[in-house]
C-alpha cells in the first residue's frame, strides 16, 4: 500500500511505545520462573557494577550480560532500541559535557582550543557515560519486563522484613514503590488524553523529530493540566485503596507465593562474583 | 488485572491458595477471566468498570454500594450487573445502587429519591413511580417502559398501573380485537440525494501498540458512509471499536489498513494535515470533561479557536459556541470548570467543539453520566443541530437515544462494522442484535410484542409517541 513508507506514525500519541521500559511480560522464561527476590537482587547487583565499573571494558561486560539476560527472559528487543534511540540525543548531550567540561590533567591531548582541552581519557570518560546510561536503561527495562507489580511489592517486601524489627515501616515504602509503579501507565495515558483532547482542537502535534523547541513547546501544555488530573488520581486512588481494606490489618498477604530454590542461590553466587569482577578490574 | 482484583482480599491478609480463587471467581462473574493477563490501563472503559466490580466482589463483602457503576457499560454489561446484584441480593448481601437510569431502580426493593441534599421521595419502586408529576418536578422521569405504557394508556383505558418493564407491559396488553389483518409494511423511503458519502471508510483495520508484545487489534475490515446532513449512529458493545473509529474520522490516529476519507480529506496521504481536518470535523470526547485543560469556561471554549486563528473576534465566537448549546455567555464565561454541575460540563465540551464551526460533529458518548433533565436537554439540542443540516456521527449504549438521533446505524461487534442500515431497520433485527449484545429501544420491543399479538402495526416504531399514534390508528375502526 502506498502509505507503507510514510514516516507519520499512524498514532503519535501513544506514550507508552516512546518509553524504553515497556509494562510486564507474562511469558514463561528461566528468568521469570527465578524466585522475585532473586530477580530483585540481579538488578541491584547489576546496577552496583554499572556504577561501581572503572573501566570501559567492565561496563560494556555489564552491558552484554543485561542483554544476555533480556535473550533469557525472551523479551523482544524492538521497544529498547527504540527507547534508546528516542533518547539518545539526551545521552549524546551528556556524553558532550562530560567530554568537554571534564576536569583532568592528562598529559595526551588531542586537540585543545583556548581552555578547552579535550584528552584521550575525556573521551574515554564520555564513553563510559554512553555506556552507563544505556546499561541503566537496559536493566530497568528488563526489571520492568520480568518482574509484575505483585512480585516486585512481595520481594521487596520480604527482603526488607529485617528492616521493621527497627520499626521501620517497610509495608508502607512497598506500598509506595507499587503506587509509583502503577502511576507510570496512568500517566502515560492521561498526557495521552490530554494530548489528543488539544490536537482534536487544533493544537500543533506534527511530529517534531530532533527540532527540541517544538517538542518543548507541543509538551509544555499538557505538563499542568497532567499534574492536576494526576492529583484527583491520586487522591481517588487513595480512597480506592482505603475501601479495599488497605491498612485495616497490620499484615498483608498476596496472590503469589515465594518459593527459593537451589537455582535461585546458584544464580545469585554467580551475579555476586561477577559484581565484584568488574568493580575489581 | 489479577493483581488490581487481589488487591482486596491481599488487605484483608488471606492465604495465597485463597486470594487465588477469589479472584478466579470475581473475574469469572464479571466476564473478564479469559483476558486476565491484560494490564487494567490498557482497558476500555467499560471493561474497566467490570474490573472495578471484580475488585470489590472478591473481597465477599456484605454490603456493596455501587455509585453510577453502569454509567459506561453497554446494555448487555448493564444487564451483567444487574443479575450481579440481584444475585448477591439473595446471597444477603445488601446493595446500594446509586444511577440515573430510571429503568434500573425498578428491581430495587426500595428506592429514594434525592434532591439538593435531601430525601425528597422514599418507597418500593412502585410506589415511587406512582407519582409522575412529583419526578417531573424533581428534574427525573419514568423509566422507559411506563414511558410507553403511558403513550398507550390513551387507547387503553383499563391497562393496569404500575408497569415498569418491558415484559410487564407486553404481558398486560390485550390481543388484537379482530382477526389478523394484513400488516402494513410501508416504511417512507429516505429522502437520500445522490450525492457523495461525505464519510467513506473502506476496510479499516488498526492495532493499538503495534509492534510490541502488547499489540490490541481493535478495528477489522470496518466500512461506514455517512451522507451529507446525515445523523449516523455507531451501536456496539465495550471495546468494539466505537472510539477508535471515531479517532480516525478526527484525524488523531492515521489508517494502517484501509481507506479513509472525511470531506475532502483522504487521510491515507500523509501531506493531510489534521490541523485542516479537525476545522471541519469535530469531536466531543468520550467524558469529555475528564479531559479539560483550562481553568475558566471561557478559555476552554476559546482554546481551539484561538490555536486555528480565527479571523471573527474571539469572543464572539465563543459566545455563538455558547448560545447553540444553551449556556448564557455572560453568565458563565468566567465561571471555573470544576464549580459546573455535570451536565453543565458536558455542555462546555460540547461548545468547545463547535467553536470551531464545524461541518461535521462526532459525539462518543454523548449523553454517558448525565441525569435525565440533562441528558433530555441535551438531546433536544443535538436534534436541533441535526436539523440544521450539521452532519452527525455519534456512539451511544442508550439505544433509545439512537433511535431518536439517528438516521442510519452501523453495528460494531469485535471490532468489526457487522451490520448497517437505516435505524429502523436495524432494530427490527432483535435476535440479531441480541447476539452482538445489543437490544432494542423499549417501545420498538413493545410495539414488536403487540405485533406478536396480533396488532397490525407498521414496522419501525421506536419512540413512544410513535408507539402511541400507530396502537390510536389500529384501533381506528375496530368495534369496542
Amino acid at each position: 500500500m502506498s502509505t507503507q513508507g510514510v514516516k507519520r506514525s499512524a498514532n503519535e500519541f501513544e506514550f507508552m511505545r516512546g518509553l524504553p521500559f515497556g509494562p510486564y511480560l507474562p511469558v514463561d522464561s528461566p528468568l521469570h520462573r527465578l524466585d522475585p527476590r532473586t530477580r530483585i537482587l540481579l538488578v541491584v547487583l547489576l546496577m552496583i557494577s554499572l556504577l561501581a565499573a572503572r573501566q570501559p571494558l567492565g561496563l560494556v561486560l555489564c552491558l552484554a550480560v543485561i542483554l544476555i539476560g533480556w535473550w533469557i527472559a525472551k523479551v523482544p528487543f524492538e521497544p529498547l532500541w527504540r527507547g534508546w534511540l528516542s533518547a539518545l540525543p539526551f545521552l549524546l548531550f551528556l556524553v558532550a559535557l562530560q567530554i568537554l567540561f571534564r576536569v583532568g590533567t592528562d598529559p595526551d591531548v588531542i586537540f585543545q582550543i583556548g581552555s578547552l582541552v579535550i584528552s584521550s581519557a575525556d573521551l574515554l570518560a564520555g564513553l563510559a557515560v554512553l555506556l552507563r546510561f544505556s546499561g541503566f536503561m537496559a536493566v530497568l527495562g528488563l526489571a520492568a519486563a520480568s518482574l509484575s507489580e505483585s512480585e516486585i511489592t512481595r520481594g521487596l517486601e520480604a527482603l526488607l522484613r529485617p528492616l521493621s524489627v527497627l520499626h521501620i515501616p517497610t509495608q508502607d515504602f512497598v506500598m509506595a514503590v507499587q503506587v509509583t509503579l502503577r502511576f507510570f501507565p496512568l500517566l502515560a495515558q492521561t498526557a495521552e488524553r490530554i494530548a489528543k483532547a488539544q490536537a482534536s482542537r487544533g493544537a500543533d502535534w506534527r511530529p517534531a523529530g530532533w527540532n527540541l523547541v517544538q517538542r518543548v513547546k507541543q509538551i509544555a501544555p499538557v505538563i499542568v493540566p497532567l499534574f492536576v488530573a494526576s492529583l484527583r488520581r491520586a487522591e481517588n486512588m487513595a480512597l480506592a485503596m482505603d475501601a479495599r481494606g488497605y491498612g485495616s490489618l497490620p499484615l498483608r498477604t498476596s496472590l503469589v507465593s515465594l518459593q527459593y530454590h537451589w537455582v535461585d542461590a546458584v544464580v545469585l553466587v554467580v551475579a555476586g562474583t561477577f559484581c565484584l569482577v568488574v568493580i575489581i578490574v | 488485572m489479577e493483581e488490581d482484583a487481589a488487591f482486596g482480599p491481599e488487605s484483608l491478609a488471606l492465604p495465597p491458595e485463597q486470594i487465588q480463587r477469589r479472584v478466579e471467581e470475581s473475574l469469572r462473574q464479571v466476564g473478564l477471566w479469559e483476558m486476565r493477563q491484560r494490564s487494567p490501563h490498557l482497558l476500555s472503559a467499560g471493561q474497566t468498570q467490570r474490573l472495578a466490580l471484580a475488585g470489590v466482589l472478591a473481597m465477599h463483602p456484605l454490603c456493596i454500594v455501587f455509585d453510577e457503576a453502569s454509567t459506561m457499560l453497554d446494555p448487555s454489561g448493564r444487564s451483567m450487573l444487574l443479575e450481579t446484584m440481584q444475585r448477591l441480593n439473595r446471597e444477603a448481601v445488601t446493595v446500594i445502587f446509586i444511577t440515573h437510569f430510571m429503568e434500573e431502580a425498578v428491581v430495587a426493593k426500595r428506592m429514594v429519591v434525592f434532591s439538593h441534599g435531601q430525601v425528597a421521595m422514599d418507597g418500593t419502586p412502585d410506589e415511587v413511580y406512582a407519582k409522575p408529576e412529583r419526578l417531573a418536578a424533581l428534574r427525573l422521569d419514568l423509566p422507559p417502559a411506563a414511558r410507553a405504557a403511558a403513550a398507550v394508556r390513551a387507547s387503553f383505558p383499563d391497562l393496569p398501573e404500575g408497569l415498569l418493564t418491558p415484559v410487564q407491559v407486553i404481558a398486560a396488553l390485550p390481543e388484537y380485537p379482530r382477526p389478523a389483518a394484513t400488516f402494513p409494511d410501508e416504511i417512507p423511503a429516505a429522502n437520500k440525494e445522490d450525492l457523495p458519502p461525505l464519510i467513506e471508510v473502506n476496510g479499516l483495520g488498526f492495532t493499538y501498540m503495534l509492534g510490541t508484545p502488547l499489540a490490541h487489534r481493535a478495528l477489522v475490515n470496518v466500512d461506514l458512509r455517512v451522507g451529507v446532513g446525515e445523523a449516523h449512529g455507531l451501536a456496539g458493545m465495550t471495546g468494539s471499536g466505537k472510539s477508535t473509529l471515531m479517532q480516525h474520522l478526527n484525524a488523531l490516529i492515521y489508517p494502517q489498513e484501509g481507506q479513509v476519507r472525511v470531506a475532502e480529506f483522504n487521510l491515507n496521504d500523509p501531506n493531510v494535515e489534521r490541523r485542516q481536518v479537525v476545522r471541519k470535523v469535530g469531536l466531543v470526547f468520550q467524558n469529555p470533561e475528564m479531559q479539560f485543560f483550562e481553568h475558566f469556561t471561557g478559555d476552554e471554549i476559546a482554546y481551539g479557536p484561538r490555536q486555528l486563528k480565527v479571523e471573527e473576534p474571539l469572543a464572539e465566537r465563543v459566545r455563538w459556541a455558547m448560545e447553540q448549546v444553551g449556556l448564557d455567555f455572560d453568565t458563565y464565561k468566567d465561571r471555573p470548570l470544576f464549580s459546573l454541575s455535570g451536565g453543565e460540563r458536558r455542555k462546555v465540551a460540547l461548545a468547545s467543539t463547535l467553536a470551531l464551526k464545524p461541518e461535521i460533529l462526532l459525539l462518543d458518548e454523548p449523553t454517558a453520566g448525565l441525569d435525565p433533565a440533562s441528558r433530555r436537554d441535551l438531546l433536544d439540542k443535538l436534534l436541533a443541530m441535526r436539523d440544521s443540516g450539521l452532519t452527525l456521527v455519534l456512539s451511544s449504549h442508550q439505544m433509545g437515544d439512537l433511535a431518536r438521533l439517528a438516521h442510519d446505524l452501523t453495528v460494531f461487534y469485535q471490532g468489526r462494522s457487522v451490520l448497517t442500515g437505516p435505524t429502523v431497520r436495524i432494530f427490527e433485527q432483535r435476535e440479531t442484535l441480541r447476539g452482538y449484545g445489543l437490544e432494542p429501544p423499549v417501545a420498538a420491543q413493545v410495539a414488536a410484542g403487540l405485533r406478536a399479538k396480533g396488532w397490525p402495526l407498521p414496522q419501525g416504531i421506536m419512540t413512544a409517541e410513535a408507539l402511541q399514534a400507530a396502537v390510536a390508528q389500529a384501533l381506528q375502526g375496530v368495534d369496542r
